[in-house]
């Protein structure tokens, strides 16, 4: 190439255009100092929670006057937001499960909270998943709705992208449809996770399970490339330590796309003896059907995310017999429906949402995180944000709830930032179409911050 | 080595998902010379409508049959409708009306169809065979004697005979075609209504066979993977859509299986692979070139 | 009938007038407002880098959102891992994104029209995966989210620009001085030889080569200052939305808004990208949350209108209507209606014809 270079003055006339695009940010370096605008009130008490008198929500840092915003009259106004629009938008049958319940509470006078009854409206906002836009939706609940309280926020980076922001604000994010850890960052006191197993939780109950029925167990494991699936991965890596249980492999796939079947034709030439699915979504059938694809037959752990009546029909036969936990009755399964808990749900489902598939485990998920939110309101001595906040951060025993599994009890204490806890191992019956129980429901209260990976609870 | 011819039926079987849309994508940039960003909804549409005959108790075939047809008449009212009127407009602008129909029909589908996956059955009976521990999937086989024979078809139409003397003589140069006698008009929706009836039929057989489900997102990935294989194997070319698919296909199972480093950016090996292909032939492996003239 | 020099006038009067407006702006309006005022202009921003590739030298990238991502990293990490303030993070995402620009230019000289285009659209899936690799900081995820006072304003900055508790009036004024800046910049480099050669090499490559222009450089430059330009959008992104993230959907999807901003505002005019950025914002803020509250109690009309799953496809729909009706974009069609009243000489640079295939 024998091309004349393009004249020196052109060229640098756009090197000094490009400096003078720079000049604003060197004039900030000369300047420099910081208006420290806001401290995190958040933090926990010191020492946190051993008397019964020391709260466990700080609120000294807290702007002054919002602690009663959101309640006007009779109404309590709380915002939500998850997708509505795009890929993720089947989310959207949570709503409507939680809209029923409001709208049912709504119709027998609402929830009594300190002598007082009140109606409870919840807007909610579309982020089509992006966290990005949670962001905006949330501050515009907070500052142009004035929402007492946010409630169910879909998505794990999609509560972290406001963590500062609702701490800062003190704005209670409660009952965030996550079973992250990260919700365990004492950091953090204003935010708390809903009644959503927390992953390693579920980890821990297949190692205590494999430890009684095959001890010397060979463990494969899929895990997303993600912070949910190193959930699984690294918890079960720290829980065999000192056992006869082994992880042979380790597999991971892109959550965004679904594709497993390289990845299972790779672990399945392992002949493991387990095969553990930290995946969600269609990544789980996928899993199952590339499973059964290959002649594998191993006893099978697959996320409770992915335990929907949807989900484990794809999969199918290659579903039978899988294990998984759950934290609520099974409303696809006809055993349940003389259960007066469930009746009472599919009747006002059918009534309030009538495109909801009342058999769907997503709908019966937000219908029974509307209840607990109600239940703790009422157990609030005060309607103030702070108040709530400290009542739903110190919760005990609470029993039938919604769905809530009959045995199970759900607590929360200034050590314990965890309400999913207590939950049941189950079974597929791919030939019936549900689950059934195995065992006695595992109670774990307490225990999830001490097996979660530490990098999720601190960072 | 069972492992490894294991994962080349997979790589392969993944490959000719891809291929078989990246040949709609190629049969609308030869006719219109587009880059057409809603093939793979077109087809996820398709493959709707397939999902709703056959529940609605037709047999598969005949529901994919169906949808072959009322994608041919949608994809050719398309082009009348929605690309005819910016055909003369700068090419950046068919870009646009391409990306908008992609984020309409996504979202129709889930208003009209809801956003629930749904289960769609495969046209054939499922089976797996292993001659000595290789697994080879029916699905594999279809898909691959399926992508051969719209080869074949879509070598004879387009060589050998007059309609397809015409889809080729209205894509190289409109004015004269017109001048010559060739319906231009016609002849680009039947080049549209084509590809949208081979996406129906690359949705309708791919998706059951490497999805477990058909859901709103189903043809986001591999439309991009589609993409891939025909900037491979060279966008005007129907072959080179079809080694394009197969290498990008088999380049991901092996990168799973091989390249324990790459495990979770296994998508840098077919991007990796297409740059350095083009960088030594830029309009793909089997692409014609353009010469240019000052 | 007007002259050129009343029509320069009148130009610079709306550029005085937009200019106030713009000024104001956030204190007639409220923190959601304003901040997505600033999301209109951070678009806008990247689209005039975008544009200068695309528009004025024929390159196309449908890829573009990976250095917004770049750009917004950058800041994000260099703040929230080693405590610097927000703007001096700008002197190294805006050149860090210009380097990474021109080692994507390099193999974009050979690859050209719709293969450059897919061999964006790699680097834009791949961008999300680079990050959930290499960065685990918000709760051990990849995404950065930043706090209040890390984004504080500095001290010198007075408290009629940013009162207390209005950080995003700050923000808002950070990304207009940059976006001003950058316009400015872009006028600039249309105007100079440079920006002759980029027209002329789009147009005609060959034919540029013949007159002594090194179309090499020029193609690598256009790619690397469009690369800055979406860079520094990314990091303004950073100060506005309070996080750095990426998944493949979102960085896809900016990159194709980026692309529909310049479409839409005018492909090749300086203002237009930052028109069509305003216009990406608020058209999609408007259905999602102005629409349904307009079509009434038709019930057909609200299932589908007010079906928050149905915005896609009505923003889908309104694009292609748009480009049917002003397929040189908003700013192309004004021009167009002005050159008409006027006496039609208007003899600024217009669009290319050239197909994406040569």
């Amino acid at each position: 190439m024998n091309h004349i270079p393009l004249e020196r003055s052109a060229a640098s006339r756009w090197l000094r255009a490009l400096a003078l695009c720079t000049v604003v940010a060197v004039l900030a370096v000369a300047c420099g100092g910081s208006r420290k605008t806001s401290s995190n009130p958040g933090t926990t008490t010191a020492g946190g929670g051993g008397g019964t008198t020391a709260p466990v929500v700080n609120t000294a840092n807290c702007p002054a006057g919002n602690d009663t915003v959101g309640v006007s009259g009779d109404t309590i106004t709380i915002g939500t937001s998850l997708p509505e629009s795009g890929l993720y938008q089947a989310f959207t049958a949570i709503l409507k499960g939680e809209k029923s319940y409001f709208e049912y509470m709504n119709a027998q006078g609402g929830v009594t909270v300190a002598g007082k009854k009140y109606k409870i409206n919840l807007v909610d906002k579309d982020d089509a998943y992006d966290a990005a836009k949670t962001v905006t939706n949330v501050n515009s609940l907070i500052n142009d709705t004035k929402v007492f309280s946010l409630f169910n926020v879909v998505g794990t980076k999609n509560n972290l992208a406001v963590r500062d922001l609702v701490n800062s604000q003190c704005v209670p994010d409660l009952l965030i449809a996550s079973g992250a850890v990260q919700w365990g960052n004492t950091k953090f006191p204003w935010m708390l996770g809903s009644e959503l197993v927390p992953y390693p939780d579920e980890m821990q109950t297949l190692v205590d399970y494999l430890k009684t029925t095959k001890p010397n167990a060979k463990i494969a494991v899929l895990k997303a490339n993600d912070d949910f699936g190193q959930s699984y991965a690294d918890t079960l890596k720290a829980l065999i330590v000192g056992t006869n249980l082994k992880i042979v492999q380790t597999q991971g796939y892109d959550p965004e796309t679904s594709e497993v079947k390289a990845q299972v034709t790779s672990l399945a030439a392992t002949k493991a003896d387990v095969f553990v699915l930290g995946g969600t979504l269609l990544a789980c059938p996928n899993a199952l059907n590339a499973m059964g694809d290959a002649g594998w037959k191993p006893i099978v752990y697959m996320s409770g995310t992915c335990v929907s009546k949807v989900l484990l029909g794809i999969a199918g036969k290659n579903a039978n017999g899988i294990f998984s936990v759950t934290p609520l009755i099974d409303p696809s399964a006809p055993a349940n429906d003389s259960n007066p808990a469930v009746a009472t749900y599919k009747a006002q489902v059918k009534k309030y949402a009538k495109d909801a598939d009342v058999s769907d485990g997503i709908v019966a998920y937000g219908w029974t995180t509307a209840a607990l939110f109600a239940k703790i309101l009422e157990s609030s001595p005060k309607l103030t944000r702070s108040a709530v906040m400290e009542t739903a951060r110190t919760l005990t025993g609470v029993k039938g709830v919604g769905l809530q599994l009959p045995q199970s009890t759900w607590t929360t204490s200034a050590k314990d930032w965890f309400i999913g806890e207590t939950f049941q191992l189950i079974k597929y019956d791919a030939t019936a179409g549900h689950s059934v129980n195995v065992g006695p429901i595992t109670d774990d209260n307490g225990k999830t911050a001490a097996i979660s990976p530490k990098i999720l609870l601190t960072q | 080595m069972s492992l490894f011819l294991t994962q080349l039926m997979n790589g392969i079987g993944n490959g000719a998902v891809y291929a078989s849309l990246a040949l709609a994508l190629v049969l609308i940039f030869r006719t219109t010379g587009i880059l057409n960003f809603s093939q793979g909804e077109m087809a996820l549409y398709s493959t709707y409508l397939v999902w709703y005959f056959s529940n609605r108790g037709l047999p598969v075939w005949v529901a994919i049959l169906l949808s072959m047809t009322l994608s041919f008449i949608g994809g050719a009212a398309i082009e009348r409708i929605v690309i005819r009127p910016v055909e003369r407009a700068s090419p950046l602008v068919l870009v646009i009306v391409t990306i908008g129909m992609f984020l309409a029909i996504n979202s129709i589908v889930q208003v009209q169809f809801g956003a629930d996956a749904k289960h769609l059955t495969r046209a054939y009976p499922a089976h797996v065979w292993r001659p000595g521990n290789v697994q080879i999937s029916a699905d594999t086989l279809v898909l691959v004697g399926i992508l051969i024979l719209e080869c074949l078809f879509l070598y004879l139409l387009l060589q050998r005979t007059k309609l397809g003397l015409g889809v080729r003589a209205a894509a190289s140069n409109p004015e004269s075609s017109r001048l010559l006698g060739v319906p231009v008009g016609r002849t680009l929706m039947f080049g549209w209504g084509l590809a949208a009836a081979l996406g129906a039929l690359a949705g309708s057989l791919a998706i059951p066979a490497s999805q477990p489900a058909l859901s709103a997102a189903s043809m986001q990935s591999i439309l991009v993977f589609s993409f891939a294989a025909a900037a491979l194997g060279g966008f005007d070319s129907t072959i080179g859509a079809v080694v394009g698919g197969m290498i990008v296909g088999v380049a991901q199972t092996l990168t799973t299986q091989y390249i324990k480093a790459l495990s979770d950016i296994v998508l840098v090996v077919p991007f990796g692979l297409i740059l350095v292909v083009l960088m030594v032939r830029p309009q793909g492996l089997f692409g014609s070139r353009h010469v240019e003239r000052v | 009938m007007r002259s050129r020099r009343q029509l320069q006038v009148l130009a610079l009067a709306t550029a005085v007038v937009v200019l106030a407006f713009l000024i104001v702006l956030p204190h007639q309006y409220g923190s959601t407002n304003t901040t997505r005022w600033a999301q209109a202009l951070y678009i806008g921003v990247a689209a005039m880098g975008l544009n200068l590739l695309t528009g004025y030298n024929g390159q196309v990238s449908i890829g573009h959102g990976a250095f917004f991502g770049l750009g917004a990293y950058t800041s994000a990490l260099l703040v929230n891992q080693h405590g610097w303030q927000f703007l001096p993070t700008l002197l190294v995402a805006g050149p860090l994104c210009f380097l990474v620009g021109v080692a994507v230019g390099f193999p974009a000289l050979r690859v050209k029209g719709l293969y450059l285009a897919l061999v964006t659209l790699g680097l834009a899936v791949l961008f999300p995966d680079l990050t959930k690799h290499y960065v685990h900081v918000t709760g051990g995820t990849n995404l950065v989210a930043m706090t209040g006072s890390e984004l504080a304003p500095p001290a010198w900055v007075p408290t009629s620009v940013s009162a207390i508790g209005r950080d995003d009036q700050w923000a808002y004024y950070v990304t207009l001085a940059i976006a001003i800046g950058l316009f400015l910049a872009a006028m600039f480099i249309i105007r100079s030889r440079f920006g002759r050669a980029l027209i002329a090499v789009r147009d005609h490559e060959a034919a540029a080569a013949t007159v002594g222009i090194n179309t090499s450089f020029v193609k690598v430059s256009a790619f690397a200052i469009s690369a800055l330009y979406a860079g520094l959008a990314g990091s303004c992104s950073v100060l506005v939305d309070h996080l750095a993230n990426a998944d493949k959907v979102q960085t896809f999807q900016i990159s194709i808004e980026f692309l529909v901003a310049v479409v839409i505002g005018g492909t090749a005019t300086v203002v237009g990208p930052l028109v069509g950025g305003w216009l990406v914002v608020f058209l999609q803020h408007w259905i999602s949350d102005s629409l349904p509250k307009h079509v009434g109690s038709i019930s057909v009309l609200k299932r589908t209108l007010a079906n928050p799953a149905a915005s896609p496809a009505i923003f889908g729909i309104i694009l292609i209507l748009f480009v049917f009706v002003l397929p040189d974009g908003l700013v192309g069609g004004v021009r167009r209606l002005v050159s008409r009243i006027g006496r039609g000489d208007v003899n600024d640079i217009q669009p290319s014809t050239t197909p994406l295939t040569t």
